[in-house]
């Protein structure tokens, strides 16, 4: 029993180190916008809870991070988990929240069985739960235990971090949360997943056979697909971000397998290249995607709605909301010289590096060309994903009453949002030394040859030595875009000189009457996605007319739905059964005194006839 | 030879209880039984001389032959039910079933523990099959009061097996026992007063009505 007792010592290595800086990236500007934000929305005892929770929720993630011993990482890991439920069903007198709340806290408890699960299995080998311990015995562990561990790792982890298969609770848990907290959970907790995996899938268990990496591949492409797709067809902006996370995600894990499957052909600097790039991605994601979610918290708290088709012609009423989510678009969207793009673009020369690398593995070669393939397809439905909730929601005219008397919010509020924004731009023009240290960070850590030596660092660019093919120029490509826009500005300025210009009603095409009722919807732009993408998104759409004659149309209603395919064909058929069998094994409660004693009774009978046999 | 022929009492007596339609002749068949307890304990302190096992012994004369019967008789008096206890199974095929019980704890002792001294092991016979008997009456039998003698029968049980096997369970734990099964007989004593009121009547198996 002796191990059992709990080490409460931390642990300071670069990986902890880096993701505790993402951590406090999140939580201390998510902080100062929390004052703001919660301020009229909510009484004076519940800020003072709420603020209180948040506090110890960001304690709790740093200790997850910080901790050297299973049993620690568990008990924070669980702390986080809890901590993070009550915050949010902060507006527990919504239905809605404390149903997320409940799908929520379910999810995240199937994911830490897993976990748990795997760790005990380690813990029977090891006998102790130090991590050096755990680390060292799963060199001697039994390769199908090995794969056993691994699976309940990907479980455990992937269900925290919103991977594709596990990813139900995020759409319904991070809209309905207040908004700094739905920033912070985006922005930090579910990268705590990804922490957890490549602590103990990357450096703990150890990288033992091709096909894990292979999983992880194909995993995080499904994510990075899927979860745009999604948030391509919602309408709501904060589950629409929700969804956009699952994509991002997705790419940081893209990066991960990266690792995995190169180390298994014999690449180890294309490795770290690989684990460096996924950092990159984690901590810009962390950026922006907090960023995206306190403007759309901004939008929520002065109109009262987050959904797009009743938003539009924001950006004149919230200039500097407006700029900040269009920069974080921008970026998310991987435009250069953006942070978005250094990350993502890094993540595609590695996958394309070991296209061209792996003459070994030819199966490998197609299939990492592939996931190129599919990465850009990502960025660029990830481009229309927010061209929309950009256009719909701050361009055009207003749509309801509601955003007619918007205004931008108060400094504590705006502030935050600033600063982040002025990191999107710092993190993407220094790029180059960002990813140096970060590749720093991965070889301390995996203990692989560093790969410092196949670059030349600028502080602006990373150019390729020895034949490596990979290179980023931040520089170069800010150069590049500012040429080509100020070209095409003055080429357009020429050209337009002796027009006249009329100003009318924005998106009427000169027509003079247009009401909200005339504008392009959210749900009209990505008609395209879905009817391209219609394999997957199922969309059924359903009609009504009502009509006085033959000629003329009184009342019309045209509804569309798209089906999530996992819900659908796996997630709700496994609610059924569960509750069917829930209601079944109710006959076994009668209320009767006698038959409770009597199931007592039969226990012991049972136990003396039968103890033999066990 | 006198000490066996006690623990064949107690057995009898727990046959006695099944058999017993009547509430009170289910208390008084439990006071029989404490009393044969009461010798048993008697007889050992005086043969080992233990102070501690003399101090038991009076205890259990104080409150499993005194106390409770005496309390258990003034409750019966005050709700004023009829004496029936009412029988889900009657008394053939209850004395059938405790006989096959005492079968099975014969069964399980001999195959569990055959290394066992031939007194001893009778004795844990004989306690397991009081234990199972006073199970089996807070099953099978409807009134409220009949489960807290079975209860009581249940720790008599307990109590023979802790004196057979061990020479004693630790003195402490055993005044500790003997007062929690006072104090859960006077709580439980309050509690079907309690539902007497309310229900006016103290058949267990029409209080089924708070389940899911």
């Amino acid at each position: 029993m002796e191990s059992f007792i709990v080490d409460w010592r931390l642990s300071f290595d670069a990986l902890s180190i880096f993701f505790g800086f993402v951590i406090l990236l999140v939580a201390i500007p998510s902080w100062v916008y929390s004052i703001g934000y919660m301020q009229g929305l909510y009484s004076r005892g519940r800020i003072r809870f709420a603020k209180i929770l948040f506090f110890f929720f960001i304690l709790s993630m740093l200790l997850v991070v910080f901790s050297s011993n299973v049993l620690f990482f568990l008990i924070a890991w669980e702390l986080m988990s809890l901590l993070s439920y009550f915050l949010v069903t902060l507006d527990s007198h919504e239905e809605k929240a404390s149903r997320a709340g409940l799908i929520y806290i379910l999810m995240t408890h199937v994911g830490t069985t897993f976990m748990t699960a795997a760790f005990l299995i380690i813990y029977s080998y090891s006998g102790s739960f130090d991590f050096i311990a755990f680390k060292e015995t799963c060199l001697l562990l039994p390769s199908t235990i090995k794969t056993v561990v691994f699976l309940c790792f990907v479980v455990g982890f992937g269900t925290k971090a919103g991977l594709i298969p596990f990813h139900i609770w995020l759409p319904y848990a991070h809209p309905e949360a207040p908004s700094h907290i739905s920033s912070v959970m985006s922005g930090a907790m579910i990268k705590i997943g990804v922490y957890g995996f490549i602590r103990f899938v990357l450096f703990i268990l150890g990288v033992s056979e091709l096909w894990w990496g292979n999983l992880i591949l194909v995993l995080a492409i499904i994510s990075s697909v899927g979860g745009i797709l999604y948030a391509l067809m919602e309408k709501d902006l904060k589950k629409m971000l929700a969804y956009s996370s699952i994509e991002n995600i997705g790419l940081i894990m893209l990066g991960i397998g990266g690792y995995m499957v190169f180390i298994k052909m014999n690449q180890p600097l294309l490795a770290v290249f690989s684990l460096a790039a996924a950092l990159y991605h984690t901590v810009n994601h962390a950026i922006f995607k907090t960023l995206l979610f306190m403007c759309s918290g901004a939008i929520l708290k002065t109109c009262g709605t987050k959904n797009m088709e009743k938003l539009g012609g924001l950006i004149k009423l919230m200039p500097v909301t407006a700029f900040c989510f269009l920069i974080g678009a921008l970026s998310i969207s991987a435009m250069p010289p953006l942070n978005g793009f250094m990350s993502e673009w890094l993540i595609l020369q590695t996958l394309f590096s070991g296209a061209l690398a792996g003459a070994t593995f030819p199966k490998m070669k197609i299939f990492l060309a592939l996931l190129t393939g599919l990465l850009a397809l990502t960025g660029g439905l990830a481009a229309a994903c927010f061209v929309k909730a950009f256009g719909i929601s701050f361009l055009a005219g207003t749509r309801s009453k509601k955003t007619e008397t918007a205004n931008d919010s108060g400094w504590t509020m705006k502030a935050p949002m600033i600063f982040l924004t002025g990191l999107i731009f710092i993190f993407g023009i220094f790029a180059a030394p960002v990813f140096k240290v970060l590749i720093d960070t991965v070889s301390s850590v995996s203990g692989l040859n560093s790969g410092g030596a196949a670059f030349t660092f600028n502080v602006m660019s990373l150019a390729p030595r020895n034949n490596s093919t990979m290179s980023l120029n931040s520089l170069l490509l800010f150069g590049i875009l500012v040429i080509t826009e100020v070209t095409i500005f003055a080429v357009v300025k020429i050209i337009t000189k002796k027009r006249t210009v009329t100003c009318a009603h924005t998106w009427a095409c000169g027509y003079y009457r247009t009401t909200e009722r005339n504008q392009y919807t959210s749900t009209g732009f990505s008609k395209p996605f879905r009817v391209a993408f219609s394999f997957i998104l199922m969309p059924s759409r359903k009609l009504e007319k009502i009509r006085d004659s033959h000629y003329h149309v009184k009342a019309f209603k045209y509804e569309v739905h798209t089906k999530q395919f996992l819900n659908e064909y796996f997630y709700k058929p496994v609610i059924k059964r569960l509750f069917r069998f829930a209601e079944w094994s109710r006959k076994l409660q009668q209320g009767s005194v006698h038959i409770y004693i009597g199931y007592i009774f039969l226990a012991i009978v049972f136990l003396i006839v039968f103890l033999k046999r066990f | 030879m006198h000490i066996e022929l006690m623990q064949y009492g107690v057995l009898l007596m727990a046959f006695a209880m099944v058999a017993a339609k009547r509430f009170s002749a289910l208390v008084t068949s439990f006071t029989i039984q404490s009393f044969l307890l009461f010798i048993l304990t008697l007889s050992e302190a005086i043969k080992t001389g233990s102070t501690q096992l003399y101090i038991l012994a009076v205890l259990i004369f104080a409150i499993k032959v005194i106390g409770i019967p005496v309390f258990l008789g003034r409750i019966t008096k005050k709700i004023k039910v009829p004496d029936e206890m009412g029988l889900y199974v009657n008394t053939t095929l209850s004395i059938i079933i405790a006989a096959l019980l005492s079968g099975i704890s014969y069964y399980f002792i001999r195959n569990f523990l055959p290394s066992m001294e031939k007194e001893a092991g009778i004795a844990l016979i004989i306690a397991l099959s009081v234990t199972l008997i006073g199970l089996f009456i807070m099953i099978f039998r409807i009134k409220a009061l009949a489960q807290v003698v079975g209860l009581l029968i249940m720790e008599n049980g307990i109590f023979l097996a802790g004196a057979s096997i061990t020479g004693g369970i630790p003195f402490f734990v055993e005044i500790a026992v003997s007062f929690d099964v006072f104090i859960a007989v006077m709580i439980l004593g309050v509690f079907v007063y309690r539902i007497n009121s309310l229900f006016t009547h103290i058949d267990v198996d029409k209080l089924n009505e708070l389940k899911g």
